[in-house]
């Protein structure tokens, strides 16, 4: 959950919640639908969406190894998974903790960068095909946090 | 062709498993501390462990460090036993056949899970036959404030038997240099016993590690 809104839970005992605190509140709970509509499309089109990623990020890396290709793309298919849920719960810190520290470890590791680079292109744009506008700038953050680490480690402590 | 569906193994991709948003849950009702596989954890106090070091300090002075080093290895050898009962369940690989890198990120997110500090390892002297291992933020160092001799030695007795297990060949392990007196983090060697003989007095004469390194590879 959104770490402002879960710290106003935590003033139950002391107070009513403030009207600028209630009005976050209330954003939040409008918006759910439209987290949700996103959430769902992503769960029920990961493969399709991924899919074209990969067969584009094939076509232009034919010479590097298959399994370099397929570790890429695992790591998109998590990052678009963690960014989805972080996305519904509206908590862009979701992704510390959970899944940031990996990242580094393999963007140190395996050095794919310019694999990377392309492919997050090819998945921003596959994106903004398939979601409108507002969709995409509510799942943006979380997946420029992520992708800030494997294409650009510098810029990604500077988010941290 | 890469297919998406086929790198979707029962819906699931592993990645962090030892990420402690989700390794350390807590039961309050009960008052435990599980891991993500329900096996029990136990919080340490500080206070625990300066007890430990006071008490030892006390009753066997010099010998401290000798009955944490083996204190440390029956620890280790549980801890190897469990981190690859763990992984390999988790990664569905055995632990033998995992990559250097993922071996090393799942320890390190391990150990700093754990609590433990921030492990690195340093391969720079493999080929001469040592591993240099490197712990900042070490809990049991901070205990040790002020210590004339390196204090950490129940790591040093984790990581002798955790990389024997590993590699199959029995490692010793010394330490040569620790935050409790004033170095910028924990090194450990890892070689042969043999090898290692001379360290001990070496760290005691007070001299650097990477003169240390020199010495041994010389």
């Amino acid at each position: 959950m959104h770490p402002q809104i879960e710290s106003m839970f935590d003033e139950a005992e002391k107070r009513y919640l403030k009207p600028e605190e209630l009005g976050c509140l209330n954003q939040y709970v409008d918006s759910i639908p439209a987290r949700l509509e996103i959430y769902r499309y992503l769960r029920d089109h990961e493969v399709e969406v991924m899919q074209q990623v990969a067969d584009n990020l094939e076509a232009q890396f034919s010479e590097e190894p298959q399994a370099t290709l397929e570790r890429c793309l695992k790591n998109a298919l998590l990052i678009l998974r963690y960014s989805a849920m972080g996305m519904l719960l509206n908590d862009e810190t979701f992704l510390h903790g959970r899944l940031i520290t990996w990242l580094e470890g393999t963007a140190k590791a395996y050095q794919t960068e310019a694999i990377d680079q392309v492919l997050y292109q090819m998945l921003n744009q596959r994106l903004s095909q398939l979601l409108s506008p507002n969709q995409v700038e509510m799942i943006k953050p979380h997946l420029q946090l992520a992708e800030g680490v494997l294409v650009n480690q510098r810029q990604a402590h500077a988010i941290a | 062709m890469i297919s998406i569906a086929d790198l979707l193994v029962d819906e699931r991709i592993p990645s962090d498993y030892f990420a402690n948003e989700f390794y350390v849950k807590g039961d309050i009702e009960l008052g435990l501390l599980e891991n993500r596989q329900g096996n029990r954890l136990i919080a340490i106090p500080e206070t625990l462990i300066q007890g430990i070091y006071a008490g030892l300090e006390q009753e066997i002075g010099q010998n401290t460090n000798l009955v944490l080093f083996n204190c440390g290895r029956w620890w280790g050898k549980n801890l190897y036993t469990r981190f690859c009962d763990e992984v390999t369940d988790y990664y569905q690989v055995a632990v033998a056949d995992m990559t250097m890198v993922e071996f090393m990120h799942c320890l390190r997110q391990c150990w700093a899970t754990h609590g433990w500090g921030q492990l690195d390892l340093d391969q720079t002297y493999q080929q001469q036959g040592f591993l240099v291992i490197s712990v900042t933020n070490s809990p049991f160092a901070k205990q040790a404030a002020n210590s004339t001799r390196p204090a950490c030695a129940l790591e040093a007795g984790v990581l002798s038997v955790f990389f024997s297990q590993l590699t199959s060949r029995e490692l010793h392990c010394v330490q040569t240099t620790c935050e409790s007196m004033g170095a910028d983090c924990n090194r450990f060697i890892l070689g042969l016993q043999k090898r290692l003989s001379p360290v001990e007095a070496l760290v005691s004469e007070g001299m650097e590690h990477k003169a240390i390194m020199e010495q041994l590879c010389a």
